[in-house]
């Protein structure tokens, strides 16, 4: 018995694995080596984001969570070093970071040493510190709401908390004029609402993976996150700082990555159809 | 006495048990039936085709954790461990149990050797083979998991419990090696990617129901049946609340602040 | 006797530490210091993961060993390697520090980047199971192509600057659709573990027992 012969339409429809993996690097490392440019529209999250920050007034103090795992850094890195910008743009805002991921301060040290604080005149415990990976997730936030001093006594480097000027009247959630979180967990973001939002009602700006996005957004659309992003937005961030960075390099491989599944879809349907209509099996 | 600003879940939590308390009663007199869950009532068939095939069953809780919130999907998921445990013990087929943390070690052996001897067989069961834990890294046990596909090549796998990003992963990596799936989870964030590439789905609470599913134990069974009480409550609720909300009134607002 | 330690001991100590929990979490008694008592019990468990650690360790060698020992085909030097690692990062973490800078660099340039790059592989994944998932073979599934296609846009920037009428598309998609059913299963998720926590507080839900005779249930 022959083998019967594939259709363009069969082929069309079941193009090999390692053919579409290998367009696809191609479609990633392309843009990378030879930035095409194209353009990127600010949207409303990221612009409420940015504004959000850009409001706070003097003197204001805001926690970071860097709750996100070694994996999630390609995409979330890049927001945290663009939003760390934004804030030592500014004139005495005041950053503490914590972690609810245990690798939360391998990543802190990550997007520092990418940031360079000391070009803002910016000092660690002065301006900026990190009180260490708190285990837990929400009895640790639910623990540092209520004392940041009765959950860690020092930061993460193992030196008291009480040596630093940073940590001057800044103990409780209440000492807080924002919170951030970066996470690629769910647990996190959140868990941030539940003890943080709605025990003190801090305002709360949650960056996610994209793929995140709509499972969060009930809570942003019921007023519990002020704003919601994704890392993939970086590139739009890193514009409104004039920091142009791994994001907006990004972005152009987000573009070319996204059109190259929209064909594919569009390949496999046309496809389908044409084998449908030819009288081809199903 | 009690806290402010959770005075309300608090009643609702107590009316919720009632409901749930309430159909279990009900269910000693007359019996629930539930909608079909096609994804549970192929599992003798999942077990079948692995039977015919000489491969094995995998099966995975995700990233499953018993000391986190997480811990009632990972027992969903050990329900159903211990019910497909028992189907393979009958029909001979080696079932692969990988775990992501070891707290849950001694229960899933516990569980899989209670089902091999429920079974009649034992001696058949292989603890350090069947029970296996993999890391306590998310993508080192995910790509643990990945290896084990490639080399064991299961013809069923099964995915029930707290999963994060390698859900995918796992899904696709399994898919390309041949295996019918079955995935469950209550993440949210997750159950797209299941729905795009297994067999069969349990969508959020459907794997809580599993274990009264499986076992068709009418007492089980009652408390689905209240479970869905609560839900019929949440959805009056939601109705009055916009109606209330759209004549300018926020009285159910401010009784769910209380 | 049996059935004292095998089912009616666990079960009171599920419900008294789950009622412990729910009264921190609703109730206030002066005198009661409940917040101290499920931190204390929370600790607990997390003292228990950590011994746990040590059995997971001990079914890795069991394992392993046993390919080593075989000589397995294809999967020996492999089962040797990760015996090595681990013997490799112990050694290393006990003896200088999980925060030393010799181990926090074999962490950074094994796992981390290891782990990076299998996250990044979803997207590979992801491609090919658009690819094969987007089909309009009917009504739902052709909704569900609609709609891929006009987030894939969306979260593109450059076509959602040039096509600018696709953003508040998918905006309404995902205020509306999408979050109406993420509530729907928000609220089914949190109904479903009431009930399961319900069960297993009064003894009715045994899976994690292990396998009971219907006496030794209870019914």
């Amino acid at each position: 018995m022959g083998k019967e012969s594939k259709t363009i339409w069969d082929r069309l429809e079941d193009i090999p694995r390692e053919v579409l993996y290998g367009i696809l690097i191609v479609t990633f490392i392309m843009p990378m080596l030879f930035p095409i440019g194209f353009p990127v529209p600010i949207t409303p999250e990221v612009q409420k984001w940015y504004d959000t920050i850009d409001k706070l007034p003097n003197g204001s103090v805001i926690m970071i969570d860097f709750g996100y795992s070694g994996g999630g850094e390609p995409e979330l890195g890049p927001m945290a070093v663009a939003v760390y910008h934004q804030i030592f743009k500014r004139v005495g805002i005041k950053v503490v970071a914590m972690s609810t991921s245990n690798e939360g301060t391998l990543l802190f040290d990550k997007v520092i040493a990418e940031l360079n604080p000391s070009q803002y005149g910016k000092q660690y415990g002065v301006d900026y510190i990190h009180i260490g990976y708190i285990a837990g997730t929400e009895s640790a936030m639910a623990a540092v709401g209520k004392s940041i001093r009765a959950t860690t006594t020092t930061d993460y480097k193992g030196t008291p908390l009480d040596q630093y000027p940073i940590m001057k009247g800044v103990n409780e959630a209440a000492d807080f004029d924002l919170l951030i979180c970066y996470t690629t967990g769910g647990d996190q973001s959140e868990g941030w609402v539940r003890q943080w939002y709605t025990t003190y009602k801090t305002p709360y700006l949650c960056c996610v993976l994209a793929m995140m996005v709509p499972t969060m957004l009930p809570y942003q659309k019921a007023g519990q996150i002020v704003s919601l992003v994704s890392g993939a937005q970086a590139g739009q961030m890193e514009l409104l700082v004039k920091v142009p960075a791994r994001g907006i390099k990004s972005a152009d491989v987000i573009t070319m990555t996204h059109l190259l599944c929209i064909a594919l879809v569009v390949v496999g349907n046309v496809a389908y159809f044409g084998k449908k209509f030819s009288g081809g099996k199903k | 006495m009690f806290v402010t600003g959770r005075i309300f879940a608090l009643g609702m939590l107590v009316a919720i048990w009632i409901f749930i308390l309430g159909g279990m009663e009900l269910a000693k007199r007359t019996l629930p039936t539930f909608r079909k869950l096609a994804g549970l009532d192929a599992l003798p068939e999942m077990v079948g085709r692995a039977a015919e095939t000489g491969r094995p069953v995998h099966f995975t809780t995700g990233l499953g954790e018993l000391h986190t919130n997480m811990a009632s999907q990972l027992i969903a998921g050990l329900s159903v461990l211990s019910y497909v445990s028992e189907l393979c013990a009958k029909d001979g087929v080696r079932i692969i149990y990988t775990v992501y943390q070891s707290q849950v070690m001694p229960l899933a052996t516990e569980l899989m050797k209670a089902a091999y001897t429920s079974a009649g067989k034992p001696e058949e069961f292989d603890a350090d083979d069947q029970v296996r834990y993999m890391s306590g890294e998310q993508f080192a046990y995910a790509s643990a998991v990945q290896g084990l596909a490639e080399r064991e090549r299961p013809a069923a796998n099964i995915m029930i419990g707290p999963f994060y990003a390698e859900s995918m992963l796992f899904a696709e990596t399994f898919y390309r090696i041949g295996s019918i799936q079955l995935a469950g989870t209550a993440r949210g964030y997750q159950i797209p990617f299941f729905a795009v590439v297994c067999d069969y789905l349990l969508i959020a609470e459907e794997i809580y129901a599993a274990g009264a599913y499986l076992s068709k134990d009418p007492i089980l069974s009652g408390s689905i049946r209240g479970q869905d009480v609560g839900k019929l409550l949440a959805l009056v609720m939601m109705i009055v609340g916009i109606i209330l909300t759209a004549l300018g009134s926020s009285a159910l607002i401010n009784l769910l602040k209380m | 006797m049996s059935m004292l330690f095998k089912r009616n001991i666990p079960i009171v100590l599920v419900f008294v530490t789950a009622l412990l929990f729910i009264m921190e979490y609703f109730v206030t008694i002066p005198g009661i210091d409940f917040k101290s008592a499920a931190t204390t019990v929370n600790n607990w468990g997390i003292i228990l993961t950590a011994f746990t650690l040590g059995f997971g360790a001990v079914n890795l060698f069991i394992f392993h060993g046993r390919h080593i020992s075989r000589r397995t085909k294809g999967q020996w030097p492999f089962s040797l390697w990760m015996l090595i690692v681990i013997v490799l990062f112990t050694v290393v973490g006990v003896s200088t520090g999980a925060t030393s800078g010799q181990y926090t660099w074999l962490y950074n340039s094994s796992y981390f980047a290891l782990s990076a790059t299998v996250y990044s592989s979803l997207g590979f994944y992801m491609t090919s199971g658009i690819y094969r998932a987007l089909r309009a073979k009917n009504i739902e599934s052709g909704l569900l192509l609609l709609v891929g296609i006009i987030a894939l846009a969306k979260n593109a920037p450059a076509v959602a600057a040039g096509i600018p009428i696709i953003v508040p598309w998918e905006a309404w998609i995902s205020a509306v659709p999408t979050t109406s059913a993420q509530r729907g299963i928000m609220i089914g998720a949190a109904l479903g573990a009431l009930a399961l926590g319900i069960r297993t507080m009064i003894g009715r839900e045994t899976g994690f027992l292990g396998k009971l005779t219907e006496t030794e249930k209870g019914g």
